[in-house]
């Protein structure tokens, strides 16, 4: 009965699936490191700083390796506890409210994945994954894979435990957002779904639909929210929370078409988004500020950088012939096959997911243009010449990361996903045409006529002026321009959407705030009965104490 | 030295501590801490003994005043006792050690020490006891005596809290006494075992049932279980910091909850409905304690809150009454002393630092008191359950054990405190130690060389006490102690050979 506790071996194991994740992990750790010699150069308490990095990147290898059940929540646990510690290296006010918000979550999260692990227990007398396969077929066996997915969704950002993603892009150091939310977590959460679904429990279509819908609903509603974000890490967040809907997407659909999709995606996700928070990073470092109000027309002082942006916003907005794009498609014919088995639901999912690349699209046209393109504040104008482009040790990793987009995005089917995604996705068949160097040649072939058209349109010369309105030059708005931050913003004005935003903006989708909510409606309940009167008190004793000896003698 | 002779020194020692200390504490200013402390650690040093002697010897036991037993007032050292034993007396030596700088504060050091050491005298008998009026009389002294440490600061709210502690538990305790007057008319003996032997002859009686309704009521208030607790949040926090680790930490465990098992499992007999009773009172307290700490802004008021919440894990655990159930439940009771005493003394830490413990006083304490505050976000890791911490453990043997006896509520609500859990204790540290550091804390300092040293120990604990689970450590220790409860009344049998075989 108690062997659970005692066992000496069999506490790790390495399949392809772990040691994929497992490699990428130790990558993601070796740019962070890296990154973080520039940008966190000068702050305070670094060594402690690195010494969380380095556990972080041990117990996330743990997490991997684990084939234990409580060995792996061991590491989980500790992982929640040093996504906490790192966070509070975040410089702003709000630091401390957001360290422990994503602590709550997540650590909360934790412990059903303890009922979950419970419920296994009581299923199957047994925590070594590699031993387990236990059939949806009870409301037990489905508890405890809900209790589980939580755990998952909670670590890689689903709704509905996002709340905690952009908060932390906010407020937390970048290279501990890159690190953590945008990849690390990511990573690991839709690994350890990919494996209760995959080998801890046999699937069936009913499970599968609402793991689809779960990840319809992030990637449509979180892609909304980012929309309208005026600060780009917080933007970016948004973005961390949509993308991870593919994935569970992905996973939901299962067929090993979609599952490799997914993961694909996972992989993809945490490359670009990584290369996306660094660039991000290297702006915010330069120009103090992450607010688009602020910034604009960084492009002719930081041509790397916006290159490498660039890259990874076609990347994540799923444009041929970048990773994305890849990945993206694979989640697609996985919905579509998975329409095969009945029901016409897989088209909802399909359009849900190509609703979301194009507002993913959209979000980063944006984007670009309020950081890098655009006109720049005249704020920031006073403080130009400092401005520049990073040091090396923060350029390099966003230009390898930029490399990954390009290089996995082209050769996807020789390079990644033959060496990483089929060993661990078995039978993967391609049920449309997969021809990448066809789709690449047509794609140069379009940009170079974009350039002909491109270089023919401007060789009619423009003139610049003053701003000026009805004759006279607006002295007193000095900040005539097109930011760029609110191109989006009507969207909050139509019909539903306008109520679905008005919510949001309550707080009404965030777990947290509406937890945090009952929890003290029940504490104010419970707050009044406690007056202070010692009569009240005895009383309750005496009452206590007739409904025992009714309960027992009557 | 005979091995047997152990058993009477846990009640000696503390207590002639107690005597010397309130005859000689004026000779000199070192001296009430050197007797408080030295008798701490000597009474330390037999409990892990008193480990070994059970290993060696099984379970033994030792007659008061040689009298013939049953007759003579008996004291039994078994697993549960030894596992008891060390708990409480490694908690008190910790809190003895951060008394030396601690009591500074206030005048009458001396008369603290006395104190303190006659309640450890009072656990230290109720735990060693065999007798069940005996045990009546410990609980009576460990009582008194805290009645008089919670008014220790005498100002206006202590003597409040302690006045309505002193009424409530002397209530309880009245209740108690009902019952071993009840059971004393019913089976003419006082020995436990004795009397355990009688009651299984006798066969169920309402009388048994109306004398366990007692007795819920009577530890049950002893040990602050809902609806029984009301006297708990206004008397701990009203102690001074060490007293209040102590009244958390151990006192309402050996009063309350050690009695309470000792008389339910090993003398009157476990029942179904007795352990249905048990586990929802302790999912209830776990429940209303978590909601009741979490809207606290008074941090040793909330810590109060949690002691309720966590005892009712214990109740949970040990009421499971599946082998697997009672070692989680009697682990967290070792944990929830470790880490509970901790939160108490960082408490008292602000409280001799800052001045105060409104959490909306405090804030950006880590960097001015980094022990402190590293020490306290140990402990509140471990209460919130997250691994390695030692609470993680315990609080997962519970929720496995309680899936495992198909009572998926229990497991459920068990795993919601423990969200909340982590939850007010991150407000804790949001408030307290993270965040930015206020106006009028620029100045403050780290707490003296023994308030650092006993918190330090303490979360070492915390973050090893895992490793208690290590096979070979759990059957010196944890398994000794959950084998006497899964006993049941087997008990009796095992003491009176022991009795015989000495006579």
């Amino acid at each position: 009965m108690m062997d659970f506790i005692g066992q000496s071996y069999g506490f790790f194991r390495s399949d392809p699936l772990s040691s994929f994740i497992g490699m990428f992990v130790v990558f993601f750790s070796v740019l962070t490191v890296i990154y973080s010699i520039g940008f966190m150069r000068g702050k305070k308490g670094l060594v402690r700083y690195y010494i969380y990095i380095l556990l972080t990147i041990a117990a996330s290898l743990g997490v991997v390796f684990a084939n234990h059940l409580i060995v792996l929540m061991i590491f989980w646990g500790v992982l929640g506890l040093l996504l906490y510690l790192l966070i509070g290296f975040g410089e702003n006010e709000r630091v401390s409210y957001t360290a422990k918000k994503t602590f709550i979550i997540i650590g909360g999260t934790d412990a059903f994945m303890l009922l979950g692990a419970a419920f296994i227990w009581y299923l199957s007398g047994t925590f070594d994954m590699d031993k387990l396969s236990i059939a949806l077929d009870n409301k037990i066996a489905v508890y405890a894979y809900l209790c589980l997915a939580v755990g998952a969704f909670a670590k890689a950002g689903a709704m509905p435990f996002h709340s905690w993603v952009p908060d932390t892009a906010e407020d937390a150091p970048t290279p501990v957002t890159a690190f953590l939310p945008a990849s690390l977590d990511k990573l690991l959460g839709i690994y350890f779904l990919a494996r209760i679904s995959l080998d801890v429990f046999q699937m069936n279509g009913a499970m599968n639909v609402f793991l689809m819908v779960v990840g319809s609903v992030t990637i449509v509603a979180a892609v909304m929210m980012a929309l309208i974000q005026h600060d780009f890490k917080r933007l970016l967040g948004y973005h961390a929370v949509s993308q991870v809907g593919y994935m569970v997407l992905g996973i939901g659909t299962g067929n090993p078409i979609g599952i490799a999709g997914g993961l694909f995606h996972m992989l993809n996700h945490a490359i670009y988004k990584s290369c996306l928070f660094f660039s991000g990073g290297a702006v915010e470092k330069k120009a103090g500020t992450t607010d688009l109000e602020k910034l604009g027309g960084l492009v002719k002082v930081m041509p790397v950088t916006f290159m490498t942006f660039f890259v990874a916003s076609l990347s994540i907005s799923g444009v041929p012939p970048f990773n994305g794009f890849a990945s993206k498609w694979m989640v697609y014919q996985g919905v579509i096959e998975s329409g095969k088995s009945g029901g016409h639901l897989w088209i909802v999912w399909l359009i849900a997911a190509m609703l979301g690349s194009a507002l993913t699209l959209a979000s980063f046209m944006k984007l670009i243009h309020a950081i890098f393109l655009g006109q720049p504040s005249r704020e920031r104008k006073i403080t130009d010449e400092r401005i520049q482009e990073t040091g090396l040790t923060m350029l390099a990793p966003s230009i390898v990361l930029a490399a990954l987009c390009i290089a996995f995005g082209i050769f996807a089917y020789s390079g990644p996903l033959k060496a990483f995604i089929f060993p661990a996705v078995q039978g993967v068949v391609f049920s449309g045409v997969w021809q990448a160097g066809l789709a690449t040649v047509l794609i140069l072939i379009g940009i170079v006529l974009g350039l002909v058209i491109y270089l023919l349109g401007s060789a009619a010369k423009t003139r610049e002026a003053e701003v000026f309105m009805g004759g006279e030059i607006l002295k007193d708005i000095p900040d005539m321009r097109i930011s760029g931050a609110e191109f989006y913003n009507t969207v909050q004005d139509i019909g539903v959407l306008k109520f679905m935003y008005r919510l949001a903006q309550e707080k009404a989708f965030d777990i947290y705030e509406v937890g945090t909510k009952v929890t003290f409606g029940f504490n104010k309940v419970l707050r009044s009965l406690h007056n202070g009167v010692l009569s009240t008190y005895l009383s309750w004793c005496l009452l206590g104490m007739i409904v025992l000896f009714w309960i027992l003698l009557g | 030295m005979q091995a047997v002779n152990i058993i009477p020194m846990f009640v000696i020692v503390p207590l002639a501590g107690a005597f010397l200390n309130s005859l000689v504490e004026k000779k000199a200013k070192w001296v009430p801490d050197a007797i408080g402390n030295l008798s701490a650690f000597i009474l330390f040093f037999f409990s892990v003994l008193a480990v070994q002697v059970v290993r060696t010897h099984g379970t033994l036991v030792y007659s008061v005043g040689a009298w013939k037993l049953p007759l003579g007032i008996a004291m039994v050292l078994d697993g549960l006792t030894a596992f008891m034993l060390v708990t409480v007396n490694f908690i008190a030596f910790m809190i003895a050690l951060y008394s030396i700088n601690y009591m500074e504060r206030f005048t009458a050091k001396g008369k603290f020490y006395t104190l303190f050491l006659l309640m450890l005298t009072g656990m230290n008998g109720v735990i060693v006891t065999g007798d069940i009026f005996n045990l009546f009389v410990f609980l009576e002294i460990a009582s008194v005596a805290s009645y008089a440490l919670v008014a220790f600061g005498t100002e206006k709210h202590e003597l409040e809290a302690a006045f309505k502690y002193a009424v409530m538990s002397t209530v309880g305790s009245m209740f108690v006494l009902l019952g071993i007057v009840l059971l004393y008319g019913l089976t003419s003996t006082l020995n436990m075992a004795d009397m355990a032997n009688m009651l299984a002859q006798k066969g169920a009686a309402n009388l048994v049932l109306m004398v366990s309704v007692l007795f819920i009521m009577g530890l049950g208030l002893k040990a602050a279980l809902v609806p029984f607790h009301a006297w708990l949040p206004d008397a701990h926090p009203s102690a001074p910091a060490p007293i209040s680790a102590m009244l958390s930490g151990i006192l309402i465990k050996s009063l309350g909850v050690y009695a309470m098992v000792r008389i339910f499992y090993n003398v009157i007999g476990m029942t179904a409905e007795l352990s249905s009773i048990i586990m929802f009172l302790g999912t209830l307290s776990m429940v209303v304690g978590v909601f009741l700490a979490i809207g606290q802004w008074d941090l040793k008021r909330l810590l109060a809150y949690h002691s309720i919440s966590q005892i009712g894990y214990v109740f949970l655990g040990i009421g499971l009454g599946t082998p697997l159930g009672i070692l989680g439940g009697i682990f967290h009771l070792f944990n929830h002393s470790v880490f509970k005493s901790l939160l108490f003394l960082n408490s008292g830490a602000i409280e001799y630092s800052a001045g105060t413990r409104d959490l909306q006083k405090m804030g950006g304490l880590m960097s001015k008191m980094p022990v402190t505050g590293s020490t306290n976000l140990i402990a509140s890791m471990s209460i919130a359950g997250i691994p390695p911490f030692n609470g993680f453990w315990s609080k997962l043997i519970i929720i496995i054990a309680a899936v495992q006896a198909q009572r998926f509520g229990y497991a459920f609500w068990a795993v919601v405190a423990s969200v909340l859990t982590l939850a007010s204790f991150m407000k804790v540290m949001k408030y307290a130690y993270f965040g930015r550091l206020k106006e009028g804390l620029m100045s403050i300092k780290e707490v003296p060389f023994f308030m650092k040293l006993s918190m330090v120990v303490l979360s070492v604990v915390c973050l090893i006490g895992g490793m208690l689970l290590i096979p070979s450590l759990r059957d010196i220790f944890l398994n000794r102690a959950s084998d006497v409860i899964a006993l049941g009344v087997n008990y009796a049998a095992i003491v009176l050979k022991e009795v015989s075989l000495s006579w």
